[in-house]
């Protein structure tokens, strides 16, 4: 019968590291089909379906109408969102014929604005600051926020305090009021500075979910596991910890993006968004509501395709969150 | 309530521009008829916006005199009609803003605190329906040879709410108040009152310090011109900013800040109409902020206020449509005076310290677009002075000289600019000018502000900035206190002129605007913070200061018209169009638009949507 030598450490394989963990049964390995695009499209209620469908529409739209612009220098089927179709056209050394606060029509299918621009092109490419601004913040979120939630939850102590204070003082703080100072900083606000200064404050949140899914996931099997075979501790948050904690923070961006593109929204509809004449749907709202006597439309176009984002990132966020915590469950 | 059956001569505006009456002015205006190029396959169009003609044709438009009303002016003509006054009533008034205060030489007011202030206080002197300056508490004003004394004598048996026997000893304690107000110092300065001295019983004496000859305008103003119980400031000054303690009208009732403040009737009030009934005829009169324009015209709309206040063209032309589509019961008391808006160049930041930046800019202002994006269309004037064409002030030649919208000029004119190697902003030859236009963001204004971004950026000349900062900020950008208020603005939105006398507004826009400015001219000491775009020029402060020493209307006309001149040519500011205003009240809330001056003569009506509120009543 072999015995083992009690006085020594037992020497695991570094190279059945991973299979101790998959052993355990990591949430990442529990039913590994479940990544089928198909079934995960199939598993989705209707309203998600739509929703999933206008959230491609979104980011198609903004991806079109930044390629127009940036690319094809206005050459694809979609109107200039700046150019004022009453203005001054230089080659003809005319007017323009189009009219302010159009309604619907052929030329312009969804009107046109206080300065007869057309609102549809302006819905579109609307659409590209808020993808920029959820992107952005998303990733910073993720990336920072994620980090450090899923290290101060795995290495706790002062630092875990510290982090967690700091974030708790933040959270506190009334987020639009910090987001209306942060923003009055800067002199000129372009895409950039707006974008990270979202940023900045989606972190905390990130910071906390990632921090409590830490904490769940460092007292599992696999990683009490990992750290009784002296594994270091930056692998396993690295190779135990994080992988773990991401696809909860990926549910989670959804729900968060949607909070993202209303913060965004208020900022514009405020006149401390992106700089004029870029077009936003909170400066498009701002702006069209002067005139809403006259053409509650032009309010109506930029607020539904606001609220439909919005209701679509929850709604997708929610279905994502709810498999990720019966995959939980099944643990 | 009392009725009393009398003729009056009212001034009633026929709110010009329905939608018919818009038709007549269009056919009439001249404009499609002489702009063919503009007409081609638009006729209808423009039938139904006779206002949105092309600003490229100012030589064929229809001569204007001076004081006429002009195409497109909301002012309405003077009739005589019967009217039955009635005694009683309340009135609900809803205001812009919450007052900033109630304290004349203090509270630096807009329009929605002088409607307020002016049912309390009288003032001394007030401008009648030409626009000249009638005694109103005093009852007469005298200047000496040079304008340097004024004597003025006081109605006699006027009291204050308090029962305070108003005297001449009363306007001398009034003085130190003011010069130390807040908002009475500036306007001190800026009449050059050195001294006021009770020299009779109901006799004041002025001494400035130079000649004044439009003083009494400074009369008419809050700041000097709103009589207080100087005993009761000096005791508590904050308190009176809730307690106010005039001659006026109405006696303050209750002041619950940010919601309601109610005025009661003076039973005790010296001023009657010109047939010798006591004023006011209201019993009460109340006024609530409501800020929102929307939420303001609705609240008229459904009989929550039945008075309200805009400066806004986009809610005069919602409130007509209301009144014309909805057939609401309304009435619009509108107002189009020589305020108007626009914005400047701070000529001392380059480029645009070169005029020919100035001018390419100025003629790439399509006003009429301008107009049309702040919802004005048929209801504001393109301006192109400081006067509007009913001003006895206005000059048909500065209008012909104000650089119009050239698409081509103006690019002429910065082509030439860019491609000076000598250019004044330091860039290469060939490189674009950096514009930054700042507006506060009020969406009519950033609109507006597109409308001009957009003719900049297609000359592929110009880098535009946009920026937008809440209105203190913006005035405090332009006013630049932490730099010799030269300021940090580049172009920037402003309004321009009033009703008051041009001396009011043109003195302190053209004084030497830097120590170093006043020094290098002569004029050491005559600086003016108030000269916002900075522009300096030695004749057209010697103009300014000219007409001030003289009342020759003719000789001072002249002078005005020079500096207006020289405006157009140096392009310092430049304009959209003239502000309407409007006072929005049910039909049966009269007498806005027919108050008098102590002489019976009609006053001016409701410039800046600024009500008097003593002849107002409620018709059964």
């Amino acid at each position: 019968m072999a015995t083992t030598n009690s006085s020594t450490t037992p020497e695991f394989p570094r190279d059945r590291l991973s299979n101790v963990s998959s052993a355990v049964a990591g949430p990442t390995d529990v039913a590994p089909e479940t990544t089928n695009f198909l079934k995960i499209v199939r598993a989705m209620p209707l309203r998600v379906k739509m929703a999933s469908l206008w959230l491609l529409l979104v980011v198609f739209g903004a991806i079109y109408a930044k390629l127009d612009t940036s690319l094809f220098g206005g050459a694809l089927p979609l109107q200039d969102p700046n150019i004022q179709t009453n203005g001054f056209i230089r080659e003809t050394g005319e007017f323009g014929t189009g009219r302010p606060i159009e309604g619907m029509s052929g030329s312009h299918w969804l009107g046109t604005d206080a300065i007869a621009r057309d609102t549809f092109a302006r819905i579109v490419h609307g659409s590209w600051v808020s993808l920029i601004v959820v992107v952005v913040s998303a990733c910073c979120g993720i990336m920072i926020g994620g980090f450090l939630g899923s290290l101060v939850g795995f290495v706790r102590g002062r630092v875990e305090t510290i982090v967690m204070a700091t974030v708790d003082v933040i959270l506190a703080f009334p987020a639009l009021v910090l987001l209306l100072a942060l923003v009055s900083i800067f002199e000129v606000r372009n895409l950039f500075v707006i974008s990270a200064v979202i940023s900045v404050l989606s972190i905390p949140a990130y910071t906390r979910v990632a921090r409590a899914n830490s904490l769940a996931i460092s007292s599992r099997e696999f990683v009490t596991a990992a750290r009784a075979i002296g594994t270091k501790p930056s692998r396993i948050l690295f190779r135990e910890i994080i992988p773990n904690v991401l696809p909860t923070l990926l549910a989670y961006t959804m729900v968060a993006a949607a909070y993202v593109v209303v913060v965004e929204g208020s900022l514009s509809f405020l006149g401390l968004s992106v700089q004029l004449p870029t077009p936003t749907w909170g400066n498009m709202i701002n702006q069209a509501r002067r005139d809403i006597k006259i053409n509650v439309a032009q309010v109506i176009w930029p607020s539904l395709a606001l609220t439909v984002t919005v209701l679509s990132l929850n709604q997708v966020g929610d279905f994502f969150q709810q498999r990720r915590e019966v995959r939980g469950s099944n643990l | 309530m009392g009725v009393i059956a009398m003729r009056r001569r009212g001034l009633y505006r026929a709110v010009a521009f329905l939608a018919a009456a818009g038709l007549v002015a269009g056919a009439c205006g001249g404009s499609d008829d002489s702009a063919p190029a503009d007409t081609t396959e638009e006729s209808s169009e423009e039938a139904e916006a006779p206002a949105e003609e092309s600003a490229e044709e100012p030589a064929e438009e229809p001569a204007v005199e001076a004081g006429d009303e002009a195409e497109g002016d909301v002012d309405t003509e003077v009739i005589e009609e019967e009217t039955t006054i009635e005694y009683g009533g309340s009135v609900s008034v809803g205001l812009e803003a919450e007052a900033t205060g109630l304290r004349p030489w203090e509270d630096s007011c807009s329009s929605p605190c002088y409607n307020m202030m002016i049912a309390v206080y009288d003032k001394l002197m007030e401008q009648d329906a030409t626009g000249a300056y009638a005694p109103y508490l005093a009852e007469s004003i005298t200047p000496n040879e040079d304008f340097t004394v004024w004597t003025m004598t006081l109605r006699g048996d006027v009291t204050f709410h308090n029962g305070v026997e108003l005297t001449a000893q009363t306007i001398a304690d009034m003085f130190p108040i003011q010069q130390a107000g807040a908002a009475g110092s500036g306007a001190v300065t800026a009449a050059n009152l050195v001294s006021v001295e009770a020299t009779g019983d109901l006799e004041v004496t002025y001494t400035l310090s130079q000649g004044g000859s439009a003083f009494p305008a400074s009369l008419a103003r809050a700041p000097i011109g709103m009589v207080f119980d100087p005993a009761a400031a000096a005791a508590d000054s904050e308190g009176y900013s809730m307690a106010p303690i005039g001659t006026g009208p109405f006696v303050i009732d209750s002041r619950d800040l940010d919601n309601e403040t109610t005025f009661v009737r003076n039973d005790s009030y010296w001023g009657t109409d010109p047939d010798g009934n006591a004023l006011p005829y209201l019993d009460s009169i109340s006024f609530r902020p409501i800020p929102d324009e929307g939420t303001r015209l609705d609240a008229l709309l459904s009989g929550t206020v039945n008075a309200m206040q805009t400066l806004r063209q986009g809610t005069i032309r919602d409130a007509r449509a209301a009144r014309d589509d909805d057939g609401a019961d309304i009435t619009l008391w509108e107002f189009q005076g020589n305020n108007l808006g626009g914005g400047m160049y701070n000529v001392l930041v380059p480029p645009f310290d070169d005029v020919r930046v100035r001018r390419g800019l100025t003629h790439l202002n399509s006003q009429e677009q301008v107009i049309e994006a702040l919802g004005g269309t048929g209801i504001s004037l393109p301006a192109t002075q400081w006067f509007s064409p009913d001003s006895p002030w206005w000059s048909e030649k500065v209008a012909e000289a104000w650089p119009q919208f050239d698409f081509e000029g103006g690019v002429a004119f910065l082509t030439e600019y860019i491609n000076d190697p000598e250019r004044s902003d330091g860039k290469a030859a060939g490189e674009m000018i950096d514009v930054e236009l700042s507006c506060p963001p009020d969406p009519t204004l950033i609109a507006s502000t597109q409308v001009v971004e957009q003719a900049y950026t297609a000359t592929g000349l110009v880098n535009v900035t946009i920026t937008n900062y809440d209105q203190q900020t913006h005035i405090g950008i332009a006013l630049g206190g932490e730099n010799g208020f030269v300021g940090s603005h580049q172009q920037h939105c402003w309004r321009w002129s009033s009703d008051d006398d041009p001396a009011v507004n043109l003195n302190p826009a053209l004084a030497p605007p830097t120590a170093e400015i006043a020094e290098a001219a002569g004029l050491a000491g005559a600086v003016s913070p108030l000269n916002f775009p900075n522009w300096f020029s030695p004749t057209a402060f010697q103009a300014v200061v000219a007409a001030n020493q003289t009342d020759d209307f003719e000789t001072r006309y002249g002078l005005y018209e020079s500096i207006m001149l020289e405006f157009a040519d140096q392009v310092p500011v430049y304009y959209s169009g003239h502000t309407a205003t409007a006072i929005g009240t049910d039909t049966n809330v009269l007498g806005l638009n027919s108050w008098h001056v102590p002489s019976g003569e009609l006053g001016i009506g409701f410039p800046s949507a600024e009500g008097r509120w003593s002849e107002v009543f409620i018709a059964s």
